[in-house]
């Protein structure tokens, strides 16, 4: 009954159902106050909102750790392509630069030389290529050539959408934390009623067997 | 408790929660040893890989294209240019420019460094495990002892 009634709640933008205060017991109990399996259904419920903050918290770490590995992508396509712009300005111009001569559309041919990672601790030497392709790893053992524009197009969007997913969690985690709160203070509400409700069970069957004595 | 060695203290004296708690610490000493020395066993496969790496940066691969990582995801083609030398971290911020041989000394003699160690580790692990089972032995004694007492004045 009580679960039914939590989903029957509204919920926020991407359906996490909130959680209802509980501010009368004895009507949220209804006629036949049941408070063991209302204590059991309210776990229950706390259970779910936890494991989603479990979930959520996962996944605001995974896009913490993707996303500046997104602009440092897009940061180094978008210094190739500024190179290449910068050398092929530099051959229209440049009719006086003695090295501009046979290399086809390719202009004063300055390689870049970087040092890439081998692995942990090894580094090496290469020559940059200069090339008008790229190739993006997408993950899960695939890796595509893109033409640099599109690159550049590509890893925007994907840096946006990170962006935007990361403020969702956000959001979607501090909402769950108020409704866990709710919950937790739902519960101990419940407890509470019923512990001064069986002492008062208590107190009145002893009054009523003390009555019964003094009039036996 | 000082039990640096549990031999010297004489474990028939100390008394069966005594004894729990002395296996409980034998048994945490020991996790975390075991725990460093799988470390040491990686990172010692970590620097066997760089020596294979190291061995890939040929002559005969010179003026082949490789895909040069830029980043984590991003890769262009390129070709090595130095094929004699590699750039090596060897800690605290410092890159060495290397010979291919030199580089492969550096990696070795850091293998060795670390399988010295793991041997090292290796006995400590050992003589632990050992006082655990003598451990463990003393206390089987204990409970025949305390159950044949308690036997003997039940009857």
């Amino acid at each position: 009954m009580s679960t039914g009634e939590v989903e029957k709640q509204e919920r926020n933008a991407r359906g996490i159902p909130k959680a209802p205060f509980i501010s009368n017991v004895d009507e949220y109990l209804g006629a036949d106050p049941d408070a063991e399996s209302a204590l059991k259904d309210l776990q229950a419920v706390l259970a779910k909102y936890r494991y989603m903050d479990g979930n959520l918290t996962t996944r605001r770490r995974s896009l913490e750790e993707k996303i500046p590995d997104i602009k440092k992508t897009l940061t180094m396509v978008e210094f190739l392509q500024e190179r290449r712009e910068g050398k092929s300005k530099a051959g229209e111009d440049g009719d006086d630069l003695d090295d501009e001569d046979d290399l086809g559309d390719e202009v004063s041919k300055k390689p870049l030389k970087t040092t890439f990672e081998l692995n942990d601790t090894l580094y090496a030497e290469a020559e940059l290529e200069d090339t008008d392709t790229v190739f993006l790893w997408l993950g899960a053992n695939v890796m595509l050539s893109y033409k640099i524009p599109a690159a550049i197009s590509l890893l925007r969007s994907k840096l946006s959408a990170a962006d935007a997913s990361l403020q969702n969690v956000i959001s979607d985690l501090e909402f769950l934390r108020e409704q866990i709160t709710v919950m937790e203070v739902n519960i101990a509400r419940v407890y509470n009623w019923d512990v001064k409700t069986r002492r008062e069970k208590r107190e009145a069957a002893e009054a009523s067997s003390g009555k019964k004595e003094i009039q036996a | 408790m000082a039990n640096a060695q549990p031999q010297q203290i004489n474990l028939a004296e100390l008394d069966l929660s005594q004894l729990s708690d002395v296996r409980r610490q034998l048994e945490d000493e020991l996790t975390h040893l075991t725990n460093s020395f799988t470390q040491l066993k990686q990172a010692q496969a970590k620097f066997k890989a760089c020596i294979e790496n190291v061995a890939e940066v040929r002559p005969q691969n010179k003026d082949k294209v490789i895909l040069v990582p830029l980043t984590n995801s991003l890769y262009v083609p390129g070709k090595l240019c130095d094929l004699e030398n590699v750039i090596v971290d060897v800690g605290t911020g410092y890159y060495v420019k290397k010979s291919r041989a030199e580089a492969v000394k550096h990696y070795q003699a850091k293998v060795d460094f670390i399988q010295s160690n793991a041997e090292n580790l290796q006995e400590m692990v050992q003589k632990k495990q050992d006082n655990m089972s003598y451990l463990v032995n003393v206390m089987q004694m204990k409970l025949q002892e305390q159950s044949a007492a308690s036997a003997k004045t039940s009857k």
